[in-house]
């Protein structure tokens, strides 16, 4: 998996950029899974996953080890996430100081928000492996390459991430719950 | 196997990871215990979910989207490339240079002085005022001269007494200036070069103590009657009520502010015929210190840099006009001069220096003209004391002054002609 990523991201760099399109094809479902929980819209999560692979493409040249795409491009994705999300507030705030009475839409969830938003909430460590595993369709040995890990280890990180994604979407719940009640 | 062994190895049995025997073991203790069995539905139920989720997902079909865009914005850098001379390639040589590192440095350190210059002796409104007082971190873009013909943005965050800045032309270059120590972290990010570069002299006196000096300044002006209302006026897309006054010497500063909340939009300020603006400012985000750390961050090379600004001699700024002329217009004298033009130039003097086959003792010195003599000039400019007539002259004719400015206490001009030779001339013979 890595391995292949470092033959495209040197494919690209000699001037093939067409190739880009197996990084797309292998990371976009890890790269959306990872912001749409933290952006909380489908829109904002495409749009943002979008502008990472494409400001991935032209940094591609700073990246040391190209075995390390995957938290690398998790990196851009932070960074461009919160660029928007700090455009969007300002939007707002402008919007706010335009006119008073504009009723703000709710946004569109993506089909699961729900457990995206669980995801989002994992500790970086656990992330990775559910994003890969699911979302990158790895299987746990690919997992376990791509992360340079032991099998065991996967498995034990799986685990605990689904004990916690448990114990999330388990709150989410008796929020939703209580909001209802109240 | 008891239900704790079971329950340890159930996500590995519903990722069908178990070998044989394992996977039989467990099967049959699910098959028996019903609490490892609703344990086991479960795990498989929120399996299910992201499987599904996941192939939702990686099916969006980005590709041709991401794609496009790449294409797109190819042929914008290409363009603005051959336009500009910032081709990938060509930036790479840039930024691989010494010159250019000591060249972005003069640019931050000028830009500080002048930021000093915005509280120094200006007048404000007092509640836009208490903004910059109360404000733990401000973040803005910062231009010197025409915001509308390929602006150089400058783009800080300022935490206390330290200030992380980026500027537009010069993409891959990250400052950390510390206004008490005096000391600029200069970080290259392309190839992650890492560089402490002293403030000596007179620069460092104007900047040290920034944010007391701010303070001071700011709390003497909250009653002050100096200020003049400007009214409201939609600035930067938003409702702005402006404000606007004149220091004790003599920059005029404008200030937008939201009319209801007080927070600035916008800040204007003329120096003499020097314009600069600051926008897009935010007040108080969260900022991560490391983002304005002094330490070199990790992965990042450490070179030795000191950069030597206590002059900036009329002889510095010749040598400037010189390098400009010969190596960047084919002997040709620039049409205009300035802070503006100098910093436009920065990129370019290095890439053409590393072009020239010079040594690159020769090109590093030829390449420190430019900032050193932008130091001379910008004093001059400042208090609006020069005058350029360079405009269509060629280097070496004697006959014509391209520029006259009076030092300071002086009585008589100095003169500067096409030869790059100086004469001294009183008022009433100065070129018309």
């Amino acid at each position: 998996m890595a391995k292949a990523d470092k033959y495209y991201i040197e494919r690209c760099l000699d001037g093939h950029p067409d190739d880009f399109r197996y990084l797309v094809r292998r990371y976009q479902g890890v790269l959306l899974a990872h912001l749409a929980g933290k952006l909380g819209n489908k829109n904002s999560a495409e749009e943002v996953a979008q502008e990472t692979l494409v400001r991935a493409y032209f940094k591609m040249n700073n990246l040391e080890k190209r075995e390390s795409f995957f938290p690398w491009l998790l990196g851009i994705g932070d960074r461009v996430a919160k660029e928007h999300q700090r455009k969007e507030q300002l939007r707002r705030q402008r919007e706010v100081v335009r006119s008073y009475s504009e009723e703000v839409g709710s946004p569109e969830l993506s089909q699961d928000y729900a457990l995206e938003a669980a995801i989002a909430k994992l500790p970086e460590a656990y992330r990775r492996v559910v994003l890969l595993r699911y979302y990158g369709n790895c299987s746990c040995s690919q997992v376990a390459e791509q992360l340079d890990m032991p099998l065991g280890t996967v498995t034990k990180t799986l685990s605990r991430a689904y004990a916690m994604l448990r114990k999330t979407l388990e709150q989410q719940k008796q929020e939703e719950i209580y909001e209802v009640q109240k | 196997m008891n239900c704790a062994e079971c329950k340890e190895l159930l996500v590995a049995y519903v990722e069908q990871l178990l070998d044989k025997s394992q996977e039989k073991t467990v099967y049959e203790h699910v098959e028996k215990c019903q609490s490892c069995r609703a344990e086991a539905s479960e795990l498989k139920t929120l399996q299910e979910r992201l499987v599904k989720n996941g192939k939702a997902l990686s099916e969006s079909g980005l590709e041709d989207k991401v794609l496009n865009q790449i294409i797109r914005e190819q042929n914008v850098r290409l363009k603005s490339a051959r336009k500009a001379g910032e081709g990938l390639n060509i930036r790479r040589i840039i930024m691989k240079s010494k010159i250019t590192k000591a060249a972005a440095a003069a640019v931050i350190i000028f830009a500080v002085l002048i930021g000093i210059n915005i509280f120094g002796g200006t007048v404000t409104f007092a509640k836009v005022a208490e903004q910059f007082l109360k404000a733990r971190t401000v973040v803005y873009d910062f231009i010197i001269g025409d915001e509308e013909n390929n602006p150089v943005i400058m783009h800080e965050i300022v935490v206390g007494p330290r200030i992380r800045r980026t500027i537009s032309n010069l993409p891959g270059m990250t400052q950390i200036i510390d206004m008490e120590t005096g000391k600029m972290l200069a970080l290259n990010d392309v190839d992650k070069t890492a560089a402490y570069v002293n403030i000596k002299g007179v620069l460092q006196e104007r900047t040290r103590g920034y944010i007391e000096f701010v303070r001071k300044v700011l709390m003497e002006l909250k009653d002050s009657q100096k200020v003049v209302k400007l009214g409201e006026q939609e600035i930067e897309g938003r409702k702005a009520i402006g404000f606007s006054g004149r220091g004790n010497n003599n920059q005029e500063l404008k200030i937008w502010a939201d009319p209801k909340t007080a927070v600035p939009i916008r800040v204007e300020l003329r120096l003499g015929q020097l314009l600069v603006v600051f926008k897009n400012f935010q007040f108080d985000e969260p900022i991560d210190d490391s983002q304005v750390s002094m330490e070199v961050p990790e992965g990042y090379k450490l070179e030795e840099a000191e950069i030597d600004f206590t002059k900036g001699t009329e002889e510095d700024f010749i040598k400037s006009l010189r390098v400009w002329a010969e190596v960047l217009l084919d002997g040709k004298f620039p049409d205009a001069i300035g802070t503006e033009r100098y910093m436009k130039q920065m990129p370019l003097i290095g890439e053409k220096l590393a072009q020239s086959g010079l040594s690159k003792d020769e090109a590093e010195k030829l390449a420190m003209a430019l900032p050193r003599g932008m130091f001379f000039l910008q004093l001059l400019e400042i208090d609006d004391k020069y005058h350029y007539a360079g405009k269509g002259v060629k280097l070496g004719e004697a006959d014509k002054a391209i520029f006259w400015y009076r030092p300071k206490e002086a009585e008589k001009y100095r003169v500067i002609y096409g030869d790059l030779s100086v004469k001294e001339v009183s008022k009433e013979n100065l070129p018309k």
